[in-house]
């Protein structure tokens, strides 16, 4: 019914938004108050940049900023750098989308890996150049290590739990326009 | 005959979306430098904002908090005899403890009593209960169920039931946030009992913070009693926080007395500031005599008698300046 009123794109991005509300809730639950844990996959990440691989359309840039940006402020992160990241690194990947829908999945990962890294490192650079106290590089490695292998099971769950995939050459929506 | 070019909705778009995504770039690189610039007011927005979100979703939290507590215990069921054989040996122990610790407590009690000894009567407690976690593996810090409106203030302790735990650092309406010990912004005074030594405990996300600014760290041993200095006003002093502990590099570190593990409900100490005295000489030195009339020789005393020690109105105690009312909920 609701795929009726609103549409998949409206859909997509209310799951979207539903992802990432539950991805901040579970971190914030206080089960972790010890310090010195391995840093975890940064999830968040993985879900923004497999979906821009395959349904740019969904993800509108203003929607990723404001996701970041109060995933930034509600964990007590330095507020907007890492959104801006993100947002540049999501929109790299967007306007390669063409390019992208060609390659295999193995391609694809090293080409979201390589961003993730990228993100991850000119966040440490410019923290550093604005003299912000840090974590050690050990736990950004780890963290960077944990995402890219977390890849893989977000795009599994996205293709097989939400029906995203990439869309075939020539391929038409249900109103007949080229997807 | 040239053929009108004919336009597609994409040759307007897509120049336009880029300039909005710089434009959005841009402005999230200005709320950072912001941050950095003018770093109270916008983590007084960050508090605001966690004041309004995370209560909202405390419904929900709990539960899950509580579920997952629950599949951890039910995990170490697994470990149910190893943990029986271990408790008996540690109840071994304990009971030589306890014998200690009775000997003691009547020792102490016959000395508090010799001294007459009042422990500070200022020093009330608020208990709050922890809502969420900093949500990072890189910021160690809690959110508690109080705030403003309970009187809390910034830069006061928190306890759990043995060791201090943290300082509150970020105060909502009805949230507050305590920085914990382990946190790497966390620096606090302390003092190493027996050898009555000072040090800055500063945390560096581990579980043993290290102590650092020892003036003769040779004459400290691991198992050394650690408890907080008043000295700069920044915690009441006396509080237990843990026992110096040998880290596997060599620095001598903190095993901390509270216990990180369950972190529930917390004390937040009411901690006011004892009144600086400002004015050099008022509490002993006399007013000066007055100078002598012109014609009038002799000693003169003052219009209204001897000035008395004005000490008597210094050692009061101030009155209560925050939030809350006269009466005491705990």
């Amino acid at each position: 019914m609701i795929r009726l009123w609103l549409g998949p794109l409206w859909v997509h991005r209310v799951i979207f938004l539903a992802v990432a509300l539950i991805l901040t809730f579970v971190r914030l639950l206080p089960l972790q108050t010890t310090a010195g844990h391995l840093p975890g996959p940064d999830l968040l990440v993985c879900v923004i940049f497999a979906w821009m691989v395959r349904r740019p359309e969904y993800l509108s840039a203003l929607m990723i900023g404001v996701v970041v940006l109060s995933e930034d402020m509600l964990l007590m992160r330095p507020p907007g750098l890492w959104a801006a990241l993100v947002l540049i690194g999501a929109e790299f990947i967007r306007a390669r989308s063409a390019l992208t829908r060609e390659l295999s999945f193995g391609v694809e990962w090293l080409l979201v890996s390589g961003v993730i890294f990228a993100v991850t490192f000119a966040n440490r650079t410019i923290l550093g150049l604005a003299f912000v106290d840090q974590p050690a590089f050990g736990f950004s490695l780890m963290q960077i290590i944990w995402s890219i292998l977390a890849y893989p099971a977000v795009v599994a769950l996205s293709r097989y739990g939400l029906d995203l995939y990439k869309p075939a050459m020539g391929q038409v929506d249900a109103l007949g326009r080229r997807m | 005959m040239a053929k009108p070019r004919t336009y597609d909705r994409e040759d307007f778009s897509r120049p336009l979306r880029r300039v909005l995504v710089g434009i959005l770039v841009v402005a999230l690189l200005a709320v950072f430098v912001l941050w950095r610039i003018d770093s109270p007011r916008v983590e007084r927005f960050r508090t605001a904002l966690v004041d309004k979100v995370v209560p909202s979703l405390a419904w929900a939290m709990g539960p899950v908090t509580k579920l997952s507590v629950m599949v951890e215990n039910f995990q170490s069921y697994a470990r149910l005899y190893e943990q029986n054989q271990q408790l008996r040996e540690e109840l071994q122990q304990m009971k030589a403890w306890k014998e200690a610790a009775l000997q003691l407590e009547q020792k102490n009690a016959r000395l508090l009593d010799l001294n007459n000894v009042r422990l500070d009567p200022m020093l009330t407690h608020v208990t709050g209960v922890v809502l969420a976690d900093s949500g990072s593996p890189f910021r160690q810090s809690v959110l508690l169920n109080v705030g403003t409106r309970d009187g809390i203030q910034d830069g006061w302790a928190t306890m759990d039931g043995i060791g201090l735990v943290g300082r509150i650092s970020g105060v909502g309406n009805r949230t507050s946030r305590v920085i914990l010990l382990t946190d790497s912004s966390s620096h606090i005074p302390v003092l190493v009992q027996p050898s009555g030594q000072k040090a800055v405990l500063s945390g560096d996300n581990s579980m043993l913070p290290p102590l650092e600014f020892l003036e003769h760290p040779d004459q400290i041993q691991p198992g050394d009693r650690v408890i907080s200095t008043g000295d700069g006003n920044v915690f009441p002093a006396g509080l237990l926080v843990g026992q110096v502990a040998m880290g596997a590099d060599k620095r001598l570190r903190v095993v901390l007395a509270a216990d990180y593990e369950r972190l529930e409900f917390l004390r937040v100490l009411r901690s006011y500031a004892s009144a600086p005295i400002t004015d050099i000489g008022a509490l002993l030195v006399p007013l000066p005599p007055r100078t002598l009339p012109s014609g009038v020789q002799g000693p003169l005393m003052p219009d209204a008698g001897l000035p008395l020690a004005d000490g008597a109105n210094a050692a009061t105690a101030p009155a209560v300046a925050d939030g809350t009312t006269g009466a005491r909920n705990d």
